[in-house]
């Protein structure tokens, strides 16, 4: 396993997932959000070239579309642990690359990332929080001069903002990346498959 | 003999009453004018006048001297304030600004951010302020030979200090992830109201001070832990395709 790993065209491909990033066509977007093509580059790859390859791809990945946001919070983790995952799923053979289980992992895999993302923020979130001396409204309950400043300028989601705005994301990208994974993973994953049997033969 | 002369008597008043009419009309007329405070009279004036109006060449040298005296209070007002300003080492509010494309957008998702096609090369550095039609839309964060990321207002990291002009309150402005960022105040009775102005804080040392920035929609008094407004960015972000990088 891992030959794909070894051809650098092939590993080049990641790179239309930056771009895709931040040049998603609007057409392709649901409620403004745009799908997560990190899990549809990801999902074939992985499910292709067994889990050492997709554990590396998603380090690789991770580290690529972290750079294009700001903050500290990192979609690498989720990365590398859904290439290892779908890596081993991949050695069940042809029932789990199915189109219909294609978006099931697309959906998964979309969501997993999703909530890593809302549990870093909400982390960050809580560390603000006990650096500025306690919970919102404890904090402040015997204050009658004003708000303490620490607590409005603390970075981050707040916990409100993660069932509000973070769940309209979630679902967002999560229905969009399960709906174009049959299409797009189906592809890439005949394009892998044919590479590989290519250099077996 | 006694009936011919009460006929005549009767007739006599009542012929006197009708010589009088016009001029118990007249006195209503003057009573009612009495009463009304001259209405009639002065609507009368003002029609019959209306051909010996100030012209329109009157009232334009008028505006234009209303202006000039604007402009130069204006220029007083600034003056006071860069030299007030730079007592306090604030930073100043007149600064240059690099025009540059918007290349790429997220408006909504995870991260709330635009990609410029203005770089490091183009003298855009982190922190800078981003200006679009309208308003501030939020300030560079990392920057590389070509390109800018700025992160938008609308950014849950994105805390910018504001005032509401009208009520004098000051506050936070937080993104939330949504659309519309959220005002926290310091004060625990802000008393803004929906339509309120909000600017950049004249304290700020991030951003350049007085820049519009959006209208209050809604507020929330009871909000935990400081009263918090709703407030509708000025500058579409949806649909800005040049932008303005203040610089220093």
């Amino acid at each position: 396993m891992a030959r794909l790993l070894l051809q650098p065209w092939c590993l080049a491909t990641a790179l239309m997932v930056p771009l895709l990033t931040l040049g998603t066509p609007p057409l392709l977007r649901l409620a403004g959000v745009s799908p997560c093509w990190s899990v549809l580059w990801l999902l074939p790859w992985a499910l292709a070239d067994g889990p050492l390859s997709g554990a590396l791809a998603g380090l690789g990945l991770g580290l690529l579309v972290d750079g294009l946001h700001p903050g500290w919070v990192s979609q690498l983790p989720a990365l590398v642990g859904l290439g290892w995952w779908w890596g081993r799923l991949g050695r069940r053979g042809p029932p789990i690359r199915r189109s219909f289980n294609l978006g099931l992992q697309a959906l998964l895999g979309t969501g997993l990332l999703g909530l890593s993302l809302m549990g870093q923020w909400a982390l960050i979130s809580w560390r603000g929080m006990a650096a500025a001396g306690g919970r919102p409204g404890t904090a402040v309950a015997g204050l009658d001069l004003g708000v303490e400043p620490a607590l409005l300028a603390l970075p981050g989601w707040h916990g409100a903002d993660l069932l509000a705005a973070g769940l309209h994301n979630l679902l967002a990208q999560t229905l969009l990346t399960a709906l174009l994974a049959p299409i797009l993973c189906s592809l890439q994953l005949l394009l892998w498959r044919q590479l590989l049997a290519g250099s077996r033969g | 003999m006694p009936l011919r002369a009460a006929r005549w008597l009767r007739l006599a008043h009542v012929g006197r009453a009708v010589r009088a009419w016009p001029w118990l009309l007249l006195l209503a007329v003057l009573v009612g004018a009495r009463l009304s405070r001259g209405a009639g009279i002065a609507d009368a004036f003002a029609l019959l006048s209306r051909p010996f109006w100030p012209g329109p060449a009157q009232s334009e040298w008028l505006r234009s001297a209303q202006q000039l005296g604007d402009q130069v209070r204006i220029q007083q007002l600034q003056n006071d304030n860069a030299r007030l300003r730079s007592l306090l080492q604030l930073r100043r509010s007149s600064s240059s600004a690099i025009t540059a494309a918007v290349i790429g957008r997220d408006t909504a998702g995870w991260w709330q951010q635009l990609l410029l096609g203005s770089g490091s090369l183009q003298g855009v550095r982190p922190g800078q302020a981003v200006l679009a039609p309208g308003g501030l839309v939020g300030r560079v964060v990392s920057v590389t030979p070509t390109t800018a990321t700025v992160r938008l207002l609308t950014d849950p990291a994105s805390r910018v200090g504001v005032l509401v002009p009208a009520r004098q309150r000051h506050g936070l402005l937080a993104g939330v992830g949504t659309s519309r960022p959220v005002l926290r105040f310091l004060d625990k009775d802000p008393g803004v109201r929906p339509g309120d102005v909000v600017v950049t804080s004249p304290a700020s040392t991030l951003v350049a001070p007085n820049l519009p920035v959006g209208v209050i929609q809604s507020v929330q008094e009871r909000a935990d832990p400081a009263p918090e407004a709703a407030v509708q960015l000025i500058a579409p972000l949806e649909a800005v395709d040049w932008v303005q990088v203040l610089t220093p």
